[in-house]
């Protein structure tokens, strides 16, 4: 017979910044009798997951089951869409590619069953769609909201949210207030050890001791919480991945666009993301990029220079300290998968969420899933340094995995299944095209009728022509959601 | 788009048994003209064809032929099937299907089954099985295709039981209406090239001789190429798995009614399965050779049918394992040739099919294969019969059973690490190890560790949080809804009978 579990009387927060209020919302809405406190500390601008503006889709999802209202964000956090990556000069001098959100999916895929049984082996060769509507819509500057009813023109869209931090983080702020999220400022210390591996308390200045039965570590790179507790080990990744720095423009002119840019450079690679307030750049430089190297690169008068030493804590959840974002898993925001992974371990925390007491074997099962989805993480940042124009940012570590992903990718037309993968296999592939891999050939697609191809192709377009007429232009669109 | 097509891989494919000819069929079909398929198989040499119950994924591979279901049915003499019912597995005297579906729906973020342990501890629960449709379905004799949108109705799915002895030849006469080429004969001799060591040519009893590119070998638990003439390793599971032996008995129908599930029952060597055909019902006792002999189980096997014996049982031989890398130079094994998992969970097909379907993945096309094609192909085949060996395991490693010597045996034996952690993780949270490739997730598990009484210490906590009255609520309506499904659904002979009567009318 099964035993009733206690729950969680408080969980400690530490660090305010746009992550750290997130997890205490998801954390108090999760548990709503428990005490969630969270505490602010001056944010590090290394923090990846606080600082970058932007997220994947699956952030989208995590608002909705939280209560965020996507049109909110619009209103009130700046938000606006990215529907498309646009690649350029990963394949060579003068290539361009984009990578698209979403994926279209067999509708039978959907169903109860094939949702709780899956249907056959996952990494069948999935046949080239014959175009992307995100891609499409991108290009004309148009778009709507994807609709989830089948067969409409727009059901396969998907996208990722950009927004100003600071407003998005004051949005999460009132949604944490309201719910009863307690908050306090102030320098964390005074770490007691719990003798099991765990936290007894911290203190903060001015306060006594804090007692909790969990604490989240959501303090930036240094990781305040977990760096100090017996057992504690970095799993280091310089030499998978070769940024050591990153320079941070200051915002220039707004810009509504449905697509960002991420471009190679000669000393690293250069994103900018398009935005409601001002467009911004990032340049992320190798090792030994010189002042004058940089300022090429992008020309800004004071260089505010964001160190990065990449890598992952072997285990993000030692005692009853867990790690989220870049005390979990620090990286250059290549591609912006920084706020997103950490979203997905927030997600596998709740799923996995403990009572007062700790089961070490719960633990062990996040940190295996957690660990799976940083290491794919960074095996998708990998597959960006292999890119064919991209050698010249140095010899780099590929894990078997990114190793065969990218073998099979261009001799097979074929990407393995990986668990806890950050992309869906669509996406996938659409990105290593955007980077110049070349896709290989897989037998069913030399046997295939070319027929069927024009077929698709014929439907697409048919598709892609519906949805043009559905979706309006971008600024009719936001000006639309402002004034409702 | 390539200007030349590349000259066509030859394919020999050895063996007309299931795999063989599903192989073949698979091959020349979807590869069209970058092969050409010959089988060789014969006449003297029986098949096993046991593998009367499959698995949903069985239907993908039909329609992926292009091969219409009804015609398909028909020619096989199939029944629709909803699951598994196990009795006397757990302990005796108890049963639960392990149905081809799931058990309610997550609620605030926390997996049905936690509520209802939770319910359970309160006493307030009826069995798991009346919280999905497919187990009740099962229960009732019903039978309807599911919907294929994201409803109540869409939560199950379904497989065929069908008679094997007409499986392998419908896929013949398939495989020869679409180019295969098949050829008689009796192999004596597989001769490998003297400096590579791959298979260049099979020799036939009356010298004959049969060359190719790639041989795929399907001879059954010989594995003539494999295991012969690669003398490929063994990995040997018995240690965990060891039933050994099967005496199979064929019946003639006692009842109008046909259920439209597999049923598997514990016995006290082993287990034996009765699935249920249009025209008769298959049954057969699985056992273990260490723990009785081949007379007791055909005694148990007669003493247990409860109709008219169609033949004399028939005992087969087989160990539980398999090869260490299934496809080895030019060689690749499909089905018994490559390895062997007792049919407990109905998964010999689906092996089979899941092979096929990574061979034509990692096709090689463009001159000579490439050994980390090859070494895909065995990572992928390795982590699929790992996972199904340790769920397999678990069926009699969950036990409370101590009423003879063979239950003593799987009931206090050491069981692999990978199947110990996840037990493990259930038995003191009632989670899951979660893994998404591979076959059998969540709900599989679920089914079993609940249904065979080996139940969690603990369950996620947050199901303290709703009051209890509104989750009986909930839970109960769920059970509403699946009882007023059910009812509206036609008996399984009806719609069995139904469906005949369209296509005799169909023009």
């Amino acid at each position: 017979m099964s035993e009733a579990r206690e729950l969680p009387r408080r969980v400690v927060v530490a660090g305010d910044g746009q992550l750290g209020v997130l997890a205490a919302i998801a954390l108090k809405r999760s548990l709503p009798a428990c005490d969630v406190l969270v505490i602010g500390a001056p944010p590090d601008p290394a923090a990846m997951a606080d600082r970058m503006p932007t997220a994947l889709p699956f952030t989208n999802k995590l608002h909705d089951r939280l209560g965020i209202d996507e049109e909110r964000l619009v209103r009130e956090a700046g938000a606006s869409h990215r529907l498309v990556v646009r690649y350029r000069g990963w394949g060579g001098m003068g290539q361009e590619g984009n990578a698209p959100y979403g994926a279209a999916t067999d509708p039978r895929l959907r169903t109860g069953f094939a949702r709780a049984w899956g249907i056959g082996p996952r990494n069948e060769t999935a046949a080239a769609p014959p175009g992307s509507l995100a891609e499409v819509l991108a290009a004309e500057g148009r778009f709507a909201l994807p609709s989830g009813a089948a067969g409409a023109a727009l059901a396969e869209l998907d996208y990722a949210l950009r927004w100003n931090v600071p407003a998005y983080r004051d949005l999460l702020v009132g949604e944490a207030r309201r719910l009863g999220v307690q908050h306090t400022r102030g320098a964390v210390g005074g770490l007691r050890l719990d003798g099991r591996g765990g936290l007894a308390s911290l203190q903060i200045e001015g306060r006594g001791a804090i007692e909790a039965d969990l604490f989240v570590d959501c303090t930036g790179p240094a990781a305040a919480l977990l760096s100090q507790l017996p057992g504690y080990a970095r799993e280091d990744w310089s030499e998978a991945l070769p940024v050591r720095a990153l320079v941070f423009d200051r915002p220039r002119e707004p810009m509504l666009e449905l697509q960002d840019r991420i471009t190679l450079a000669p000393v690293g690679w250069l994103s900018e993301l398009a935005g409601r307030d001002g467009r911004q750049a990032v340049l992320a430089m190798i090792e030994g990029t010189t002042q004058d190297a940089a300022y090429q690169a992008l020309p800004v008068e004071r260089m505010d220079v964001v160190p990065i030493a990449p890598g992952r804590a072997a285990q993000a959840w030692l005692g009853n300290v867990v790690a989220l974002g870049d005390a979990a898993a620090h990286f250059e925001p290549l591609g912006w998968f920084n706020l997103d992974l950490a979203h997905r371990q927030l997600a596998l925390l709740l799923e996995l969420l403990p009572g007062r007491e700790i089961d070490p074997r719960e633990r062990a099962e996040f940190n295996r899933r957690a660990a799976l989805m940083a290491d794919r993480v960074r095996d998708t940042l990998g597959a960006h340094y292999a890119a064919p124009a991209a050698s010249h940012l140095g010899v780099l570590d590929r894990s078997p995995e990114l190793a065969r992903a990218l073998d099979q990718f261009t001799r097979r037309a074929r990407l393995p299944f990986a668990e806890e993968a950050p992309l869906l296999a669509q996406e996938h592939t659409a990105l290593l095209q955007a980077l110049g891999h070349q896709r290989g050939e897989s037998a069913l697609g030399l046997a295939a009728d070319p027929r069927e191809a024009e077929a698709a192709g014929a439907a697409f377009a048919v598709n892609a022509q519906a949805a043009l007429l559905s979706a309006p232009p971008y600024a009719l669109w936001v000006r639309e959601v402002l004034q409702a | 788009m390539p200007l030349t097509r590349p000259k066509p891989v030859k394919v020999v494919v050895l063996g007309g048994g299931t795999a063989g000819w599903m192989s073949a069929a698979a091959l020349a079909k979807l590869l069209g003209d970058l092969v050409e398929v010959e089988l060789v198989e014969s006449e003297d040499i029986g098949i096993v064809g046991v593998g009367e119950a499959t698995l949903p994924h069985i239907r993908g591979f039909v329609e992926r032929l292009g091969i219409d279901e009804d015609a398909f049915i028909k020619a096989t003499h199939a029944t629709y099937k909803l699951g598994i019912d196990f009795r006397d597995f757990g302990r005796l005297g108890e049963s639960y299907v392990h149905p081809f579906g799931s058990f309610g729906e997550e609620f605030a973020g926390v997996g049905f089954h936690h509520y209802w342990l939770e319910m359970q501890r309160q006493g307030r629960a009826d069995p798991l099985g009346s919280y999905s449709l497919a187990v009740e379905a099962a229960l009732a004799g019903k039978f309807r295709p599911p919907a294929e949108d994201t409803s109540l109705a869409s939560t199950y799915g379904y497989a065929y039981q069908f008679d094997a002895t007409l499986f392998g030849p419908f896929m013949r006469e398939f495989g020869l209406g679409i180019g295969v080429k098949r050829t008689e004969g009796k192999v004596v001799e597989v001769c490998q090239d003297a400096a590579s060591g791959d298979v260049t040519t099979l020799v036939l009893e009356d010298g004959r001789t049969v060359e190719g590119d790639l041989f795929v070998d399907c001879s059954g638990f010989r594995s003539l190429m494999l295991g012969g003439a690669l003398g490929e390793e063994w990995e040997d599971w018995s240690r965990w798995l060891p039933c050994d032996r099967a005496a199979a008995m064929p019946c003639s129908h006692v009842t109008e009614e046909i259920e439209p599930f597999t049923q598997v029952i514990g016995m006290p060597g082993g287990w034996r399965w009765r699935i249920p055909l249009q025209h008769r019902i298959g049954n057969g006792y699985v056992f273990a050779s260490a723990f009785m002999s081949e007379d007791e189980a055909c005694s148990a096997i007669r003493g247990a049918a409860e109709s008219m014996p169609l033949a004399d049982p028939r005992v087969l031989r087989f160990r539980a394992g398999r090869r260490a890398r299934s496809w080895n130079r030019n060689v690749v094994a499909i089905g018994l040739a490559s390895g062997f998992l007792e049919p407990l969970e109905s998964t010999s097909i689906y092996l089979t099919q899941m092979a096929i379907t990574y061979l034509i993945e990692l096709f090689p096309v463009n001159g000579p294969i490439d050994s980390r094609d090859r070494d895909e192909f065995n990572r992928l085949v390795d982590m699929e019969y790992d996972r199904v060996r340790d769920f397999l395991i678990l069926h009699y490693h969950a036990t409370v059973r101590d009423d003879s010597e063979f239950w003593n045996h799987v009931r206090t034996m050491e069981v692999p690490d990978t199947l110990k952690g996840k037990m493990e993780l259930w038995r003191e949270t009632g989670r899951v190890e979660r893994y998404a490739d591979g076959l059998f997730y969540d709900a599989s598990w679920i089914a079993v560790y609940v249904g065979q009484g080996f139940l969690p210490r603990r369950h996620d906590p947050r199901t303290a949080i709703p009051d209890p009255a509104g989750i009986g609520r909930a839970m109960g309506s769920l059970q509403q809804a699946i009882r007023q499904e059910v009812a509206a659904m036609p008996g399984h002979r009806e719609f069995l009978t139904g469906r005949a009567e369209r296509l005799a009318e169909a023009p």
